[in-house]
């Protein structure tokens, strides 16, 4: 029993999941169009809130139908090279050498960028001779726009928040099994904070009842001065569309995001936003006020500042609408400065320990290097090959240096 | 490249600077040296005075007991400390003298309370150390630093002497450097030295004969960076998320500091063709998001102020 109950109460079979029945069938019936050789859409994308069944579906019905199920996390950099070599046999051979059938999960799919892994994820795709499932908790509606390569050779089935009635259901089967008693309206309670997400309703069912046998509201109330966490977009949906400072302070509790990650997202989508250019100029100001109070409760190591942070990137912002129209935004961008320096690691490595030399030899600081000279040594290395041999060899750089200075 | 192959090794090798290289001689016959502050305009023979009055003082091992380091590239004072402090740990047996000498590079970029730690470390290592900090301007260095150090003011080379030496190692080099090259060079770096060499050899590999004000004017256009004329451009036009995009590209794959973005958009928005007053107006705003980011705000952040401000303008004008 020391086992979460979320995992110790994730579904086995089909039947244990709640909700999404419409999905789960949608996923079915895919699954057995396959009996007649691959389908044209080779793959499922199952994409929806967290908690709510995506993944048990996967492996209940893998398990069900007697598919070998391989399962690449997100956590791995999802190369092409990579990925072939730690899938790339399974995907063209249809059974196991003891004639099960392969299917594989790419679960996690969030985390992935564009660049580096979708992209190579969709050539896989286009190769594979077994089923492909690929599952994105995604919070919008509508599609993300760095799935966009998977968009026309997946099948897309859309996960919603487990109803409440069986959320309370689910939550009574438990709570039989546990043979522990929860009074009706702290069920209810559960089913209700958690909008849907089954997985953290059971969590804050374990918080509370764990090593008790009895539990009334008065055990719950723990639970009732916590508000239930806000996903990003809803954050979000909330704060651009607050008319006061304090609905649009809020959202820094109720956002399940540091805030410092607030910051950025509001800073990706602000402009998506207010359409309006003068209203887009109050709100930028309004967030480079907010940077500068935070570094000053930083600086000053006094975080009773971190509130004129909050006042500004939260109220600032929403209150910065005066013209802008109404856009009905198709999703919200994740932060992109992250993935940029993701994609240029090896370029920007290659500049630094470029800098770092001609800084040393030059007797001059990196950051002018980078500004003055590395820009002219370009033309350099573009220009005239013999010197700039020679300068290579002085500086005593590296092919691949080389190859730099030459793109 | 040729502005070290041309760096002056000794200081009867410069030419230029002469009171200060005669005081310099002086120190290297005594055998001994205050603590010292070069102040002066970039690529005027700071550094290279320092180097080679080591180089006098020292003999040819005299790399053994230097140390340089450069205050924008060392991360906090604490890590200055340590490495002043291993550096003066052990004592320099060179001959008569008995102290080393540590350079620190762009000192005048230090924060007040950085150079306030500084300073104690100084007193501290007096014995075995002397520092040589140098900077563009004295007044960001704090008194009681400037009151513990002999100050050096380095004027810019003149017109004469700066072509002087360019047209001197365009000749070594075989390179014919025509007078309008020259003009346009000396044009472009007024009197910093290493300006006009690193533009003399560039412009050299691109036009390896006859270098003229074109081929110059070429190199210029080439390195001064496009994108952040691109940016403004998009800013003015009211197109901020492409404009950030170049912003974003300008800070992580070109990996220039904010302090580099603001000084180039600062003199191209003096450039542009805009109502007079706007460009008053966007230089306020500018000199605002400058001291931000010298508070520590985070560039990107702090630099699409600029990009808003910008499509105002672009909307307004």
């Amino acid at each position: 029993m020391s086992q979460p109950w979320s995992s110790l109460f994730r579904p086995c079979t089909l039947k244990e999941i709640a909700g999404n029945e419409k999905a789960i069938r949608q996923l079915q019936i895919w699954l057995k169009s396959w009996e007649g050789g691959a389908p044209k859409q080779r793959a499922a994308f199952l994409y929806g809130p967290p908690g709510v069944g995506k993944t048990c579906t996967v492996t209940a019905l893998a398990a069900d139908q007697g598919y070998e199920l391989i399962e690449v996390n997100a956590s791995d950099r999802r190369t092409k090279k990579r990925l072939n070599a730690l899938i790339g046999r399974s995907i063209h051979q249809r059974d196991t050498i003891t004639g099960k059938r392969r299917m594989v999960l790419f679960d996690e799919l969030e985390g992935v960028s564009e660049h580096g892994g979708v992209r190579a994820i969709a050539s896989i795709i286009k190769e594979a001779e077994v089923p492909i499932v690929l599952i994105a908790t995604s919070i919008g509606e509508r599609w993300e726009d760095k799935f966009r390569p998977l968009k026309d050779i997946s099948l897309h089935i859309k996960y919603t928040a487990v109803p409440f009635s069986q959320s309370l259901a689910r939550l009574k089967v438990i709570v039989g099994e546990l043979e522990i008693h929860v009074d009706e309206d702290v069920l209810e309670l559960l089913a209700n904070r958690s909008r849907g997400d089954l997985r953290s309703t059971i969590n804050d069912l374990e918080a509370i009842a764990r090593g008790r046998t009895r539990i009334t509201m008065a055990e719950a109330s723990v639970l009732t001065d916590r508000d239930r966490n806000d996903y990003t977009p809803d954050a979000l949906m909330k704060l651009f569309s607050a008319k006061t400072l304090s609905d649009a302070r809020r959202v820094i509790s109720s956002a399940h995001i540091p805030y410092d990650d607030l910051f950025n997202w509001i800073y990706e989508n602000l402009p998506l936003v207010l359409n309006d250019t003068s209203d887009l100029a109050e709100g930028i100001d309004a967030l480079s006020r907010a940077d500068i109070h935070k570094i000053r409760a930083r600086r000053t190591q006094d975080y009773r500042l971190i509130k004129y942070m909050f006042d500004e990137m939260t109220g600032g912002v929403a209150l910065a609408r005066r013209s802008s129209e109404e856009v009905d935004l198709p999703y919200f961008r994740s932060p992109q400065l992250v993935w940029r320096y993701r994609r240029t690691w090896h370029s920007r490595r290659c500049r630094k320990s470029i800098a770092k030399r001609i800084a040393e030899r030059c007797h001059i600081s990196t950051r002018e290097v980078v500004a003055e000279i590395i820009p002219l040594l370009k033309v350099i290395y573009e220009e005239d090959p013999s010197m700039a041999e020679g300068i290579s060899r002085w500086l005593d750089l590296e092919d691949k240096e080389i190859k730099w200075m030459r793109s | 490249m040729w502005t070290e192959k041309y760096r002056p090794q000794v200081l009867d090798d410069m030419v230029n600077q002469t009171d200060i290289v005669s005081r310099l001689k002086t120190f290297v016959k005594e055998r001994s040296l205050p603590h010292l502050l070069f102040v002066g305009p970039a690529g005027i023979g700071k550094t290279t005075s320092i180097l080679a009055m080591a180089r006098d003082l020292y003999g040819p091992g005299y790399r053994n007991y230097i140390l340089e380091l450069n205050a924008s590239d060392e991360r906090g004072i604490d890590v200055i400390r340590d490495k002043v402090k291993n550096f003066a740990r052990t004592a320099a047996i060179a001959g008569d003298v008995s102290f080393k000498i540590l350079i620190m590079d762009e000192a005048d970029s230090l924060t007040t309370a950085a150079q306030h730690a500084l300073r104690r470390i100084m007193e501290i290592y007096t014995g075995t150390c002397r520092f040589c900090l140098i900077g563009n301007y004295s007044e960001n260095i704090i008194d009681p630093i400037q009151s513990r150090c002999s100050i050096f003011r380095f004027r810019p080379l003149s017109e004469a002497d700066t072509k002087e030496w360019i047209s001197t190692i365009a000749s070594k080099e075989g390179v014919q450097l025509l007078e309008k090259g020259l003009e346009a060079i000396y044009e472009a770096s007024k009197g910093d030295l290493r300006k006009s060499i690193n533009l003399l050899q560039a412009a050299a590999a691109v036009q390896g004969s006859a270098v003229d004000d074109i081929a110059v004017y070429s190199i210029l256009g080439r390195v001064s960076p496009r994108k952040v004329r691109d940016m403004i451009d998009l800013g003015l036009k009211g197109e901020f998320v492409e404009a950030r995009e170049v912003l974003r590209s300008l800070l992580v794959d070109e990996g220039l500091a904010a302090k580099d973005i603001i000084r180039i958009v600062y003199s191209e928005v003096l450039k542009l063709n805009i109502p007079e007053i706007w460009k008053v107006r966007l230089s306020d705003t500018i000199g605002e998001i400058d001291y931000r980011l010298i508070q520590g705000g985070t560039a990107e952040i702090q630099l699409s102020v600029l990009v808003a401000k910008l499509a105002l303008a672009g909307e307004k004008i």
